[in-house]
C-alpha cells in the first residue's frame, strides 16, 4: 500500500517536519517508557482515593467505582498525550537567547510548524500511551466503562485533536509574550499547576459546584480533557455538539490573536537575545 | 567537638550572608517558588473541597483534617525550599560536570554547604501560608486539640522534615553510581506528587509497604497530622522513629560511599 503523499506542497512541508519529530523521538523511547509507566501515579492516586470513598457508598456525583476509575484512565490518557507544555519553553527561552531566528527564517508558518511538530510527537507517544492504559485497566481489574455510540466516538475524538490543537496555540501564544515581558518562567509553572485543575486533570468538574461549572462551561479548558473523557464514558451526550463549536471558536479566537500578537511585538525581537 | 559546631554555625551564617548577596543581584524571580507551590496547594485545597462538598468522610478523615494533611505536606515542602532544596538539587549537576571537586577542596562538610549555600527567603511566605492552612483545619476539624498534642505534632513534623532532606539527599547521592539522574528524579517526582494529594492512611497492602517503608512519603504529613487528631498509636510512633533511624543511617552510608565513590569530572 503506497504511503499517503498530500499533493499540496503547504501540507508536504508540514508533513515532513511531523515525520522528523516522530523519527526523532525514537531516541528518547527510554523517556518515553518511564513516562508511561509514572502515569500508573495518576491511576493510583483515583484508585486508593476513590476506592476508599465507594467502600462507604456506591455513587459520586453520579460516577460508579468502575465509571469513575473509567474516567481517570481517559483523562490520563489525553493528560499524557497533550505534550505542548514545552512549547511555550522553547519559544521563551529562543527569544530571550536570540535564537527564535531559526524558526523566523524557515519558509512555514511558525504556529503551523509547531502543531506539526507536537502532531509528530503525539503521533509517537499515541502507541505508549494506549499501552499503559490497558496495562492499568488489566492491573487494577477495572471493568472498563466505555461509550457504544460511533457518533459520540467520532465527537470525542474531534474535540480531543481541537483541544491539542488549542493547547498548541495557547503555549505558543504564552511563549510569544517573552516579547512583551521578559520572564514567564513562574507564570508558565502556575499555569500548569491549575490547568491541572480546569481540565479535569485532577478530579472530575462534575465534583464542582454548579455556577462553578456552569462559568467553566465557557472557557476551552472544560473541553480538553473533562468532557471528551465524559462523552468516552457514556455521560454528557448532550454536550458533544456545542463543545466543539464552543472549542473551534476559542481556536479561532487563539489564531487571531496569536497573529496580532506577533504583529505588534515582533518588531521587539532584534535576533541577540534579551 | 564543641570548636567544631562553631565553625559550623560560622560557614552556615557565611553561606546564608553570599546567598543573600547573590539574590539582591537577581531579585527577578525571588518569590517565584512561592507562587509556583502556592498555587500547588492552593489546587489541592479547591480539589477537596469540590471531593468532600459530595462526600462526608474519606476513611476516618472528615475535611478539618484533610486540610490539616494539606497544610502540613506545604509545611514540610516549604522548610525544605527554604532551607536546602535548591542547594541539594544542585548535586547531580555538580557531580557530573566536576564541580563537586571544588566542595571536597574546602575545609568544611560538603553536605554541610550543599544544604546552606542557596537558601531561598522567597519560599518564606509559603511557611506562613501553610501555617494560615493549617490553622484553618485545626478550627475545621471535629477534634478538640490539647497542647500535648500541638507539642506531638511540632516533634513529629521537625522528625519529618528530617526524613524530607534524607530522601532529597538520598536521591541525589545516587547520581554517584548513575550515569543520569533523569529516573530518579521521576521516581522522586512520582511519589511527592501522589503523597501530597493522598494521606497515608489510604494505603494499604503492597501500597503500605512501598510508601510507609520503601519510599516514606507517605508517612510525612500523615504521622503529624495523626499525632494532632489523637490516632498515633504506640506501634505507629516506633514505626516512623524506626524509618527516621533505618534513613538516617543509609543517606550517612550512600553519603560517604558516594564521596569516595566520585572520580572529578569524569564521573
Amino acid at each position: 500500500m503506497k504511503p499517503f503523499i498530500p499533493k499540496n506542497p503547504r501540507f508536504r512541508k508540514y508533513r515532513e517536519i511531523s515525520a522528523i519529530y516522530l523519527k526523532s523521538q525514537l531516541a528518547w523511547r527510554a523517556d518515553a517508557v518511564f513516562q508511561m509507566l509514572f502515569t500508573v501515579t495518576k491511576i493510583l492516586f483515583a484508585y486508593l482515593l476513590w476506592g476508599m470513598v465507594f467502600s462507604q457508598r456506591d455513587t459520586v456525583s453520579g460516577f460508579t467505582l468502575d465509571g469513575m476509575l473509567s474516567y481517570y484512565i481517559i483523562s490520563s490518557f489525553l493528560s499524557q498525550l497533550e505534550l505542548s507544555d514545552g512549547v511555550s519553553g522553547e519559544v521563551s527561552e529562543r527569544i530571550r537567547n536570540g535564537t527564535f531566528s531559526k524558526y523566523m527564517v524557515l519558509p512555514v508558518n511558525i504556529p503551523g510548524y509547531f502543531t506539526a511538530m507536537e502532531a509528530g510527537c503525539v503521533l509517537f507517544y499515541l502507541g505508549f500511551d494506549l499501552a499503559a492504559a490497558l496495562i492499568w485497566i488489566f492491573i487494577f481489574r477495572i471493568r472498563f466503562v466505555f461509550t457504544h455510540s460511533p457518533l459520540i466516538i467520532l465527537c470525542a475524538l474531534l474535540m480531543i485533536i481541537l483541544g491539542l490543537l488549542f493547547m498548541v496555540q495557547l503555549n505558543y501564544y504564552l511563549g510569544l509574550l517573552t516579547l512583551k515581558y521578559e520572564e514567564i518562567g513562574t507564570f508558565l509553572m502556575i499555569k500548569s499547576n491549575l490547568v491541572a485543575l480546569i481540565t479535569g486533570s485532577i478530579v472530575p468538574l462534575a465534583l464542582f459546584p454548579e455556577a462553578v461549572l456552569r462559568g467553566m462551561k465557557l472557557l476551552p479548558f472544560y473541553y480538553i480533557t473533562y468532557l471528551p473523557s465524559m462523552l468516552l464514558t457514556g455521560r454528557c451526550r448532550e454536550e458533544a455538539v456545542t463543545g466543539i463549536l464552543i472549542l473551534c471558536l476559542w481556536c479561532l479566537a487563539l489564531g487571531g490573536l496569536i497573529r496580532i500578537t506577533w504583529k505588534k511585538y515582533r518588531v521587539k525581537y532584534d535576533g541577540a537575545g534579551i | 567537638m564543641l570548636a567544631q559546631h562553631k565553625k559550623n554555625i560560622r560557614v552556615i551564617k557565611e553561606l546564608i550572608r553570599l546567598r543573600f548577596q547573590k539574590i539582591m543581584l537577581f531579585r527577578l524571580s525571588f518569590f517565584g517558588p512561592f507562587f509556583v507551590d502556592g498555587s500547588l496547594f492552593a489546587v489541592q485545597l479547591l480539589v477537596f473541597r469540590a471531593v468532600y462538598a459530595n462526600v462526608d468522610r474519606i476513611g476516618s478523615w472528615g475535611r478539618g483534617e484533610m486540610i490539616l494533611y494539606i497544610g502540613s505536606f506545604s509545611l514540610l515542602n516549604a522548610v525544605s525550599m527554604v532551607i536546602c532544596f535548591f542547594g541539594l538539587n544542585s548535586i547531580p549537576y555538580k557531580i557530573k560536570n566536576g564541580d563537586m571537586d571544588l566542595y571536597l577542596t574546602k575545609p568544611v562538610s560538603p553536605l554541610l554547604r550543599f544544604t546552606f549555600e542557596q537558601v531561598n527567603p522567597g519560599s518564606i511566605p509559603l511557611i506562613l501560608m501553610s501555617l494560615c492552612i493549617i490553622a484553618y483545619g485545626a478550627a475545621t476539624a471535629e477534634h478538640s486539640i490539647k497542647t500535648a498534642q500541638i507539642a506531638a505534632y511540632i516533634f513529629w513534623l521537625a522528625v519529618m522534615e528530617i526524613l524530607y532532606f534524607e530522601m532529597e539527599v538520598i536521591i541525589r547521592a545516587l547520581t554517584f553510581f548513575f550515569v543520569t539522574d533523569a529516573r530518579l528524579s521521576q521516581l522522586e517526582e512520582a511519589g511527592i506528587d501522589l503523597c501530597m494529594k493522598l494521606p497515608g492512611i489510604a494505603f494499604y497492602g503492597i501500597y503500605k509497604v512501598i510508601f510507609y517503608g520503601l519510599l516514606p512519603y507517605g508517612i510525612m504529613a500523615t504521622l503529624p497530622v495523626q499525632s494532632l487528631v489523637g490516632e498515633m498509636s504506640l506501634p505507629l510512633a516506633c514505626f516512623g522513629l524506626l524509618v527516621l533511624a533505618v534513613f538516617t543511617a543509609l543517606t550517612a552510608v550512600l553519603w560517604k560511599t558516594g564521596i569516595r565513590h566520585y572520580n572529578s569530572a569524569s564521573s
